[in-house]
């Protein structure tokens, strides 16, 4: 089984269960705002494709050209040409892409082995899940918590210092702030590893079912390999979830202060209940709706975060992937990669309103 | 209130402190890590990645390094030198007297990886691929090292291999040499298809086989037990590990995660490892080029004086010292230094810069400061290097020192540019790069000359002709003189050859070479090369550009 089908199924059958389980307790309702969201999805990521398949070929270059050099000779180009069929009309091509969409198999790339794309996503794919899971984590802990903090702590010392941070860690460069992190943790200190998913010597006792580093290296019992994953996610993930992390801290605390205000929280405040758990307890949960929002809307600029992540650390995932497609006009592998970011954002898009939902019983479909 | 300011301005000057901290050039030390530490493993950082491990489709440096280093030849590359010695074959073989056919007799005892004897009718199997199913390979080396010089591939014994081929050509020992021409496991590279990506373990005759790869992460190598040749590995493991951020692989080597960092760190990067203790730069005056692409056949390069004064304004020692920091080499002719008959046509004729010359050579077209001439030359922004903008517009400004050019710079993206400057239509003059595939001057030469060369237009395309028609007397004489090298077997002669053939070209300015860039390999102090071969300092890797991994040793 492809790595990528493995993986689809680790995440797509408890989600496909806990879609199942809200259609099925929801409110009517909700049950046809699933089904509409579920729908618009498919024109949504369609027109998103075409879109970037025209707009690749609109684009001057020809990937036969760029792999090949100068040492191409016009017979090898075209003839590579012909065999990748980039010669055909541009409504054929088209036709051929839309039916790849469709079936979910993306076609070959058009340069270097023109190896399947499935299976370049393969290998690609569950590096960028395992960068973007634990960085979406680390900005959530961290800024709903820190954000919770400098509300609860507004005007005091806690409170400068946090929105301080919040404004510098969100306007630092992703690529310049990992760089830094680089330099600080691992030629500096020589406290942690500053590229790859795994160290080269112990990466070879690992054996790979999903291609997620960690989940690989717990399904066979590799202690080794797991520390060595997780010692190697460090900097990349703090990268990633630190500058993500100034954008949640931000909003928390405006919407924490406000709920602060809140009759209720007045009332509770009167009954003598501990500020602590007035925060934590009472007013973050209620200052929650607007952060999960911005969880959702915040998935696409995770992705584009870790394009520049990746790069930087030569983490082998999605990013470093789309980039150096792009610049070799590889159009098959580049539709094929917006077209499973949009899926994506679409799909994290419509969780996050079924959350909602359950977060909020006020909110009604 | 004073104290939560000052509370708050200290955060802000730590914060400050630790990034502009960090900003500095590093420490000029390194601690080893647990790459460094283990003696059975070397760990190789590439900034390159693998396009095809098939011989008979693979035409990138890197994946010939690979194939090179896991399967052998009839002949091959003494260690850091050019000079062909037997490999697979007893001896560096015959030639029939028409130059036509070339025997070799196989070594006995010769097996893959996995034990698998190998024969000559074995081999010649695989080797036929190349004619076979070669052209029809993405990578397709096969049209430009088989096709065209290879008729036929026989094995009349177990023992004997027979070559035939297409025209006499003098270099054919060498392109014997090439990563095309290596035995591959029939089992894993069958008649019938190109596999590109074969699932490890990848055997071959060589002293070492894949063992893992995971595609743009890493490759495993280990040596072969049951190899025979004259190189054995030293170490027990090569990882060879991809990196997507030359900066990120500068960082690695200073760190210790990697052993070696290979291909290609840039001139600032190079600068800032030189003063980090523990780290050695090994520099290889290999064979990447670069050069003006002149169109013989678009204005104003059809005027023999426009590209003349060109030749004599332009400054190579400018461009290496203000750019690079020295880290190039002049280049004052099509081919490099240390090939056969390479010579300095280029400063002979012009003695560039010499802004005088160049004035005359306009002035006799009619050009003057009140009639300057007007020149666009073309560049990819980002293909060779970022510093290429840099190094074009010290061309434009020794140009216009003349007083009587214009020069307009035009960027265009790679692949858009590659078609329109090598198509010869579209742009008057660029600037190209060029690596051999073999290590001979014929490789520098012909591809510039012969049928369009590459966008130089001092031929035309001829269906059926290798050559094509040259536009003018002064290409006949070269095209003469370079197809007489190319049957020459007696080296004497052929340097000879080469020697007149490089004049001409200068005095046409076919192309104008400007300069060469040395190969750089940075290892850690515990990494040595073979000091009985030739550029143990660089890892015994020399003119040819070609790493055996087998010449690498690891202390503790």
């Amino acid at each position: 089984m492809q790595p990528i089908a493995l993986l689809a199924l680790i995440i797509g059958i408890p989600a496909a269960l806990l879609l199942a389980y809200v259609f099925v307790r929801g409110s009517t309702g909700l049950r046809r705002y699933i089904l509409t969201r579920i729908g618009l999805t498919i024109p949504i990521v369609l027109i998103l494709g075409s879109l970037v398949f025209f707009i690749m070929h609109v684009l001057p270059g020809d990937p036969v050209t760029s792999a090949l050099g100068p040492k191409g000779t016009p017979e090898m180009i075209q003839s590579i040409r012909q065999e990748l069929g980039l010669n055909d009309p541009l409504i054929v091509q088209y036709g051929r892409f839309l039916l790849n969409m469709v079936t979910f198999h993306f076609g070959n790339s058009l340069v270097g082995g023109h190896r399947p794309i499935i299976d370049e996503m393969s290998e690609r794919f569950p590096a960028t899940v395992e960068l973007i899971v634990p960085a979406s984590i680390l900005a959530l802990l961290l800024g709903v918590f820190g954000g919770a903090l400098s509300a609860s702590k507004r005007k005091k010392a806690p409170d400068f210092v946090l929105r301080i941070y919040a404004v510098v860690i969100y306007s630092l460069p992703i690529f310049w702030f990992g760089l830094v992190l680089q330099l600080i943790f691992g030629v500096y200190l020589h406290w942690l590893p500053i590229s790859g998913r795994i160290d080269p010597i112990i990466g070879t006792t690992l054996k790979t079912f999903t291609n997620i580093y960690t989940i690989d290296a717990l399904i066979s019992g590799n202690w080794p390999a797991l520390g060595s994953v997780l010692v190697h996610l460090i900097l990349p993930v703090a990268t990633l979830g630190l500058i993500q992390s100034g954008l949640f801290m931000r909003m928390t605390r405006i919407n924490v202060i406000e709920t602060m205000q809140e009759d209720f929280i007045r009332a509770a405040r009167a009954r003598g209940i501990k500020e602590r758990v007035l925060t934590y307890g009472h007013a973050l949960k209620n200052a929650m709706i607007p952060v999960i929002t911005l969880i959702g809307l915040q998935v696409a600029i995770l992705l584009a975060g870790a394009v520049l992540t990746e790069t930087v650390f030569s983490w082998p995932g999605m990013g470093s992937y789309l980039v150096e497609r792009i610049s070799a006009r590889d159009y098959n592998a580049v539709q094929s990669v917006i077209t499973v970011f949009a899926m994506l954002v679409a799909l994290i898009s419509l969780a996050v309103d079924v959350i909602y939902s359950l977060v909020d019983p006020r909110v009604r479909y | 209130m004073k104290s939560k300011f000052a509370l708050v301005l200290v955060s802000v000057i730590v914060i400050f402190s630790v990034l502009l901290a960090a900003c500095q050039q590093p420490a000029a030390t390194t601690t080893p890590t647990a790459a460094a530490s283990n003696p059975d493993t070397i760990i190789i950082g590439t900034t390159d990645k693998i396009a095809s491990l098939d011989p008979a489709d693979a035409y990138s440096t890197h994946d010939w390094e690979i194939i090179k280093n896991i399967s052998d030849g009839l002949l091959n590359w003494k260690p850091g030198t050019t000079e062909l010695v037997p490999d697979l074959a007893t001896d560096m073989g015959t030639i029939s007297s028409d130059g036509l056919i070339y025997t070799f007799t196989l070594k006995d005892g010769i097996k893959l990886g996995d034990g698998t004897p190998v024969d000559a009718t074995m081999y010649a199997a695989q080797l036929n691929r190349l004619l076979t199913i070669g052209p029809t390979c993405p990578n397709d080396v096969a049209d430009s090292l088989a096709v065209p010089y290879v008729k036929s591939i026989t094995a009349p014994d177990a023992k004997t291999m027979v070559f035939t081929l297409t025209t006499p050509i003098a270099y054919f020992p060498q392109i014997l040499a090439t990563a095309p021409y290596t035995m591959s496991d029939p089992k894993i590279f069958t008649a019938d298809a190109c596999n590109l990506f074969p699932t490890a373990p990848i055997y071959g005759t060589g002293a070492w086989f894949v063992s893992q790869y995971n595609a743009d992460q890493q490759m495993v190598l280990e040596p072969n037990p049951n190899y025979t040749g004259n190189l054995p590995a030293q170490v027990k493991q090569i990882i060879v590990r991809f990196y997507s951020d030359p900066n990120t692989m500068a960082l690695a080597v200073q760190s210790g995660e990697i052993d070696i960092a290979w291909r290609l760190l840039s001139p600032d990067q190079l600068t800032t490892l030189k003063s980090v203790s523990g780290l050695t730069i090994g520099t290889i005056n290999g064979g990447s080029i670069r050069f003006l692409v002149l169109n013989h056949q678009m204005d104003p390069m059809t005027d023999p004086n426009v590209v003349k004064a060109i030749a004599s304004a332009v400054d190579r020692n400018e461009i290496s010292d203000t750019v690079f920091g020295g880290q190039v080499t002049p280049l004052y002719s099509a081919v490099p230094p240390g090939f056969l008959g390479a010579n300095q046509a280029f400063d002979t004729m012009y003695s560039a810069p010499n802004i005088d010359g160049a004035k005359k050579f306009l002035e006799a077209s009619g050009y003057s400061t009140t009639k300057p001439l007007a020149v666009t030359l073309w560049y990819p922004p980002e293909h060779y290097g970022a510093s290429t903008a840099a190094w074009m517009q010290v061309i434009k400004k020794e140009l216009e020192a003349t007083g009587e050019m214009t020069v307009t710079l035009q960027a265009q993206e790679w692949s858009t540019y590659v078609t329109a400057l090598t198509g010869g239509k579209s742009y008057p003059a660029g600037v190209l790069g060029w690596f051999f595939d073999y290590p001979d001057s014929s490789n520098y030469l012909d591809p510039f000359v012969y049928n369009r060369g590459e966008g130089t237009n001092v031929t035309t395309a001829t269906t059926g002709s290798l050559t094509g028609t040259p536009i003018n007397d002064k290409a006949k004489q070269l095209v003469d003189l370079l197809t007489q090298a190319d049957i020459e077997t007696d080296q004497t002669k052929r340097a000879s050859l080469y020697d007149q053939a490089q004049t001409l070209y200068a005095d046409l300015v076919v192309t104008l070479p400007l300069f060469f860039e040395s190969e750089h390999v940075v290892y850690r102090s515990n990494i040595s090369g073979n000091s009985a071969d030739a550029y143990p300092e660089s890892l015994n890797i020399g003119p040819n550009v070609l790493f055996y991994y087998s010449e690498l040793k690891k202390s503790q």
